[in-house]
């Protein structure tokens, strides 16, 4: 029966499950009195800065419809910029504006607004048109992301992101997010952007998934996405495997940015991080969670705890895919015993 | 989390041990049916009494009435008489009611009414056993005619038990000239019953008579007459004719004892017509009306004790939490996609009031027409809450206009839609738009055809008659779909629809 074979199937490969997700591991690391620090993208960049983690610079905040007197201000010294709702789910209500024209302002897609066009959707924002639970929200305007050299041949408009999934701050799965026509410029694999897997090991991208299928091109460049390397691999994933002590929480998904001239930025830090993750690298979570669990569950028998170096080693060691981390096979198979 | 689990564990088994055992006990000890379907014979009982008054004298009419100490149940007793004073009195294990006029003319007609059941429980008041009789006093030819009698019946018997039988046998026999002296001429089965009790007490072993009625749909029966006997451990009874033994389980005792049934001053030509008619009513609601009478707390901490209006309401209440596991089935167990939670619930809630098709159809254009005012609206850039209320506005707008339109059309049923809870129309509409654009038009299709989906399916489960009586009735078994909700809370399998999602990553 297709039915029983196929869960079988999954259920070997250690494929994650939402159910799983939310019962094993967003509902038991996740402490719910911190969903704050990662729901609202304002009180993360805080955090961030207090603890020295790299975040795109905040211009302005505005929290009220009079508030956007302060607009111009704001933006007074800065051609672009970007406008996102403090508590925004799936990149809805962001707009990027790329440069200034004539008075107006051009977005990144090269459509030109009006400065009270910009005034209605900061409204719309600020009656919470975007937020989780519809309720009230903050507008934050932040520094434009420029992507680095790298993604140009592998992406269509748009930053093209990484996000990194951090169990107990040992990063489990990375895949590199990237814009396509389809997706209008988002990095979010729902609307449409393929996702990479990357190897935790090299930070060598590997095969995709567009639309829940396996692919190796990007449907716009035509260009092959896997063996690109990353650059400063490590770097992005020191800064997700300190975002445990940032964010309190223990099960995230850290989406990062490559900025041509600051290098990896944490852009923010999602509690329920999507699944989809699982087909761009062609491994499943749960197999990788429990490698975590059991060696969290050894350390606390030994009474110590590891710092962000350590954890970042043992992930690179235990999570590589690449012919070059001979250790992961076999650790996958024990980890499915 | 091991404790977290256990707790968890030990709370399910509990909610489920408790739902189990609430219900088999209303099911098993309190008797209550468990469908609506079971259903119980009720007899009622008519009787009719007419005579024509004589003029100038006052009336009183003594009638006898069945006792209810039996086991049937009264549901209903009327007395139905015009200008008629009425008493009911107790006397001797019979009742009796009493009509009296202080004066009448012309034909007088009384009405006696008893409804009647089984008994539901198995306590049964006795009749006392009658006390030992004293040998009634004859005299010459009797005396001895009593006496032939009663020698060889004693020698042909061995006990109360067949020492009736003989009496009966031999008192039958009217070609035997000393039971033709007894009877005197007579031959009914009165005169009988009379001999049989002279020659009974002359042994000293009690006897009652017993004059019942057939519970059977008849017209016009006439009391049957038995012979009873009490032999220190049960009631013996006897046909005064047949001498047959033990008496029919449809036999409903009328009265006891040699009185007529009906005794009559001041009137003449009394005519007395008894008639038993059969119904049948549901069980429960039959258990209701002998709550009622009886005042046993056999329902009285159910839901069937709240009054007639809100129980229709809770009726419907109660099976929410039926629709929210549909939903919960849909969502965490199959992956469906459905607008807001429990949106499909309420939608479902409203479906009673319209019928399926028609809600159906009615949601469908009630919606679409919201998302084409709705997408007309993005142009406007207004902000939220007053779009909200344009779309809330002709939404409550669209649906008066449908009601007008389909009241002068004649369909009666269209009008039913002003129960759509409008507020959750207008918050699908703004979901719903708001998902056509960012998510694009297949996708807010799916989640559209997913909520009215789940809809329908909890709209067909909460409206099962069989379910909504059983929850209504068991409201116990709650219990156990909380325990299921629970367990689903930490279910981690696969969703159906992941096994397709995630079909990539098999490896052939």
């Amino acid at each position: 029966m297709f039915f029983w074979k196929t869960w079988k199937a999954l259920s070997d490969a250690g494929v994650m499950g939402i159910n799983r997700r939310n019962a094993d591991y967003v509902l038991k690391y996740n402490k719910r009195h911190l969903y704050p620090v990662v729901d609202d993208k304002i009180l993360t960049k805080e955090r961030a800065i207090a603890a020295g983690i790299h975040v795109p610079e905040l211009y302005g905040i505005i929290e009220t419809e009079k508030d956007f007197d302060k607009f111009d201000s704001i933006v007074a010294n800065h051609r672009d910029f970007v406008i996102k709702p403090a508590q925004g789910a799936g990149g809805d209500g962001i707009i990027v504006i790329a440069d200034r024209f004539e008075g107006m302002y051009k977005t990144v897609g090269g459509k030109i607004i009006s400065r009270d066009e910009i005034g209605h959707h900061i409204s719309s924002i600020l009656s919470g048109l975007y937020s989780l639970g519809g309720h009230r929200d903050r507008v934050l305007i932040e520094y434009r992301v420029t992507p680095d050299q790298i993604f140009k041949s592998i992406s269509y408009e748009g930053v093209p992101d990484i996000r990194i999934i951090c169990l107990m701050g040992y990063p489990v799965m990375a895949m590199l997010r990237l814009p396509t026509r389809q997706s209008n410029g988002k990095a979010n694999l729902h609307q449409g952007a393929i996702g990479v897997g990357v190897d935790l090991a090299t930070g060598i991208t590997l095969k995709g998934t567009w639309l829940n299928k396996i692919i190796s091109k990007h449907p716009d460049t035509t260009n092959e996405v896997d063996g690109v390397q990353l650059p400063d691999w490590n770097g992005f994933m020191r800064l997700a495997a300190s975002c445990y002590e940032l964010s309190g929480l223990g099960y995230i998904g850290v989406d990062l940015v490559l900025d041509q001239d600051k290098g990896p930025l944490i852009l923010e830090l999602n509690a329920r991080p999507g699944l989809n993750i699982q087909i761009a690298n062609d491994a499943g979570l749960t197999t990788r969670a429990h490698i975590v669990e059991r060696h969290l569950a050894q350390l606390k028998k030994e009474g110590r705890e590891e710092s962000v170096e350590e954890r970042v080693a043992f992930s690179q060691k235990h999570f590589g895919k690449l012919p070059n981390a001979p250790m992961s096979s076999d650790e996958a198979n024990a980890g499915t015993a | 989390m091991q404790s977290i689990n256990l707790h968890l564990k030990i709370l399910i088994a509990t909610l489920v041990a408790l739902g189990v055992l609430i219900t088999g006990y209303q099911i098993y000890v309190l008797d209550i049916p468990v469908t609506e379907d079971e259903t119980d014979d009720i007899w009622s009982l008519d009787a009719k009494v007419e005579f024509r008054a004589v003029p100038g004298t006052p009336i009183k009419a003594q009638f006898f009435i069945p006792p209810l100490d039996q086991e049937y149940v009264s549901l209903n007793e009327s007395f139905i008489s015009n200008n008629y004073g009425v008493s009911i009195n107790n006397q001797k294990g019979n009742r009796r009611v009493t009509w009296s006029s202080r004066r009448a003319s012309g034909t007088q007609t009384l009405y006696y009414r008893l409804v009647l059941t089984k008994r539901y429980s198995e306590e049964q008041a006795k009749a006392a056993p009658p006390p030992t009789p004293q040998p009634v006093q004859l005299e010459g030819p009797e005396q001895v005619a009593a006496d032939a009698l009663i020698n060889p019946i004693r020698q042909h018997s061995a006990d109360i038990e067949t020492f009736i039988s003989e009496t009966i046998r031999r008192v039958n026999d009217i070609t035997d000239d000393n039971v033709k002296l007894l009877l005197a001429g007579g031959t009914s089965a009165m005169d009988k019953a009379r001999v049989i009790d002279l020659l009974l007490s002359n042994a000293r072993i009690p006897l009652e008579l017993v004059h019942t009625i057939r519970l059977e749909n008849t017209e016009a029966q006439t009391p049957e007459l038995w012979l009873r006997s009490y032999n220190g451990e049960r009631w013996l009874y006897f046909h005064p004719e047949t001498g047959q033994q033990g008496i029919p389980d449809n036999r409903l005792v009328w009265w006891t004892g040699s009185d007529p049934l009906l005794a009559l001053e001041g009137g003449r030509q009394a005519n007395v017509t008894l008639t038993v008619s059969n119904s049948e009513m549901n069980a429960l609601r039959l258990a209701k009306l002998t709550t009622q009478n009886s005042a046993s707390a056999l329902l009285e901490y159910s839901l069937y004790g709240l009054p007639l209006q809100s129980q229709r309401v809770y009726q419907v209440m109660i099976m929410i939490p039926v629709g929210v596991l549909v939903i919960l089935i849909l969502r965490n167990l199959i992956g469906m996609q459905t607008l807001g939670t429990f949106t499909p619930v309420l939608i479902a809630l409203a479906f009673r009031e319209t019928e399926l098709g028609w809600g159906i159809a009615l949601f469908t254009l009630i919606t679409a027409l919201g998302l084409s005012l709705r997408s007309y609206l993005e142009h406007l850039k207004l902000q939220m809450l007053p779009r909200l209320s344009v779309v809330l506005t002709f939404v409550v707008l669209v649906i008066a206009a449908i009601s007008l339109f389909s009241h002068k059309l004649g369909l009666e049923k269209a009008l039913a839609v002003s129960l759509f809870p409008m507020v959750i129309l207008t918050m699908t509409i703004e979901r719903l738009s708001i998902t056509w654009e960012e998510r694009g038009g297949a996708q807010s299709l799916k989640a559209a055809v997913g909520t009215l989906i789940a809809a329908t399916l909890a709209h067909l489960l909460m409206t099962i008659p069989e379910l909504t009586y059983f929850v209504f009735t068991f409201p116990a078994v709650l219990l156990i779909l909380v325990a299921f909700m629970l367990a689903m809370g930490r279910y981690r399998g696969y969703r159906l629809t992941e096994l397709m999602r995630f079909k990539a990553l098999i490896k052939s």
